[in-house]
């Protein structure tokens, strides 16, 4: 029988190729099935932005900036800065697949999987009541705190909603909003450019994402070669606690 | 005011950037400093460049100069769908600002000015690829910019950050093509000004070239320059560039280095 190249093999047959891997009870790179990428995240690159953090899971690269602007709060909640309209938060995260990020995505609008990822980031965000709601009030009835969670995709490489949401809550914890101050007579906000007040954050709700593969296999962190071949993803969102925050599940799902 | 868009979460209505208190005090200020601060009229500021950080497209960099920061990935040669029969290849560039590059914050919605220097970097671009070898194929230059510190140093940038991908891609070309932008402050010509000296400046002046083959592929002026001091800023910037390209072909020479290891 002919020799095939490992990498043409792949290409060509890739669930046969997942198969043989896992029978031997490791994955194509290298890891366990229960085993994790290593993460690493750097804060505070981006000036222009009042918080920033950078988040790598293996090749997956996500870029998180936080920008701050000031409205007017809602009538009925005057002191809440917007969070609590189910759709709508103070917080205004939104999730960019680009098509810089992988061959998947065309140019254009934002697809399905973005509008999905941002949809959950939402969830969870107004769910684990991340900042308590009053402390982007600067003048009840007046001026309020919005901010601008926005996350970009520079690699994906799977599992871009623990990445996602880490780069959120990193950015988030490395901002610092400026002081502002309400002036009832000129009816305006002047912030201060030397003092800033970093956010105070009351939970960090953390992901964890796997997929189920053949109904037998579970695999964590799947990479974007495993993800097409997964029939069903599970995703867990906890806080530092330990109470859990959400579960997302998706797909054909029995598991004997 | 932001429209509603209904693909993504919205915010408020209408918001507005925070108003801060010493810019109230800056614009009472009318006397500006003589000479530049921090560097020479002739340096350039340090550029870190390098390829590869992108592993799902063919070919990536990434950019940095001090605040300006941007990555580029190339996807390509590839089939280009639902399109006549074209006999040269087609180069498409596409350049995308994250919402929190710039000091006010962005709508993701793409504008007038992402499209005005995607044509300004296509145009520095072309000249440089053998499109003639990929009939009926279309190559892909996505661009985003994380960090913006003034345009004319984004259009440099992204233009040395693309040919440094395409290069990382594997596409001929007849040359690598580096950038530079400058600004009249003056009398005198400053190179690649941040956002704050163009401000200053009565003219800048960006031009992108191919220093193996001596050839300029795209001029961007805007301002008041008479034709002596147009054609100085054009010696000036080519100086410049063949310093540019040394740092783009030893970047290169080091990710072929590290992959071959």
């Amino acid at each position: 029988q002919k020799q095939l190249d490992p990498s043409v093999f792949q290409r060509l047959h890739p669930r046969a190729y997942l198969e043989r891997f896992l029978s031997e009870g490791i994955r194509p790179d290298g890891r366990d099935p229960d085993a994790w990428r290593s993460v690493s995240i750097n804060v505070g690159s981006v000036t222009t932005a009042d918080g920033s953090a950078l988040v790598r899971i293996g090749k997956t690269t996500m870029i998180c900036g936080v920008k701050a602007e000031i409205a007017e709060p809602e009538l009925d909640r005057p002191e809440c800065g917007f969070l609590g309209n189910y759709i709508n938060g103070n917080k205004v995260p939104n999730v960019d697949l680009p098509a810089l990020c992988s061959p998947r995505f065309k140019p254009g609008p934002p697809g399905d999987e973005a509008q999905i990822l941002s949809a959950r980031l939402n969830e969870i965000c107004v769910s684990s009541e991340i900042l308590p709601l009053n402390s982007l009030c600067i003048h009840p009835g007046k001026a309020v705190w919005v901010l601008y969670v926005d996350t970009t995709c520079l690699n994906y490489d799977g599992n871009a909603f623990d990445a996602a949401l880490l780069a959120t809550i990193a950015a988030l914890k490395n901002t610092r909003l400026p002081k502002a101050t309400y002036n009832e007579d000129t009816t305006r906000t002047i912030c201060s450019r030397k003092v800033t007040i970093p956010l105070q954050l009351q939970s960090l709700p953390l992901s964890a994402s796997f997929g189920i593969f053949d109904s037998s296999h579970l695999l964590s962190d799947p990479t974007s070669f495993e993800e097409p071949l997964l029939e069903t993803f599970i995703t867990v969102v906890m806080d530092e606690k330990g109470s859990l925050s959400s579960v997302i599940q998706s797909g054909l799902a029995t598991v004997g | 005011m932001a429209s509603f868009d209904r693909r993504r979460i919205n915010g408020p209505e209408e918001s507005r950037p925070p108003v801060f208190e010493d810019d109230e005090d800056a614009e009472q200020i009318s006397v500006t400093p003589k000479t530049r601060k921090g560097r020479a009229n002739k340096d350039i500021r340090p550029i870190f460049l390098t390829t590869g950080l992108i592993s799902q497209a063919n070919g990536s960099s990434y950019i940095e100069t001090e605040k300006t920061k941007i990555a580029c990935a190339v996807y390509g040669p590839r089939q280009i769908k639902n399109a006549p029969y074209n006999e040269i290849g087609k180069l498409n560039v596409e350049v995308k600002f994250a919402p929190f590059s710039c000091s006010r914050r962005r709508a993701p919605l793409r504008d007038a000015e992402d499209r005005s220097i995607s044509v300004l970097i296509q145009q520095s671009l072309l000249p440089s690829l053998r499109l003639e070898l990929l009939p009926k194929s279309g190559i892909d230059v996505f661009i985003t910019i994380i960090e913006n510190d003034g345009v004319e140093a984004c259009v440099a940038s992204g233009a040395v950050a693309a040919s440094t991908a395409l290069a990382d891609a594997g596409i001929e070309m007849f040359g690598l093509v580096t950038s530079c932008a400058s600004a009249m402050v003056e009398e005198e010509i400053w190179l690649d000004p941040t956002a704050e000296e163009t401000v200053r400046a009565r003219a800048s002046f960006t031009i992108a070239c191919i220093p193996a083959l001596g050839t300029v592929t795209n001029i961007w002026q805007t301002g008041q320059l008479t034709a002596e001091e147009a054609i100085c800023c054009l010696e000036a910037c080519q100086t410049c560039c063949r310093d540019i390209h040394n740092v783009m072909a030893s970047a290169l020479l080091n990710s072929q280095a590290a992959k071959c290891s």
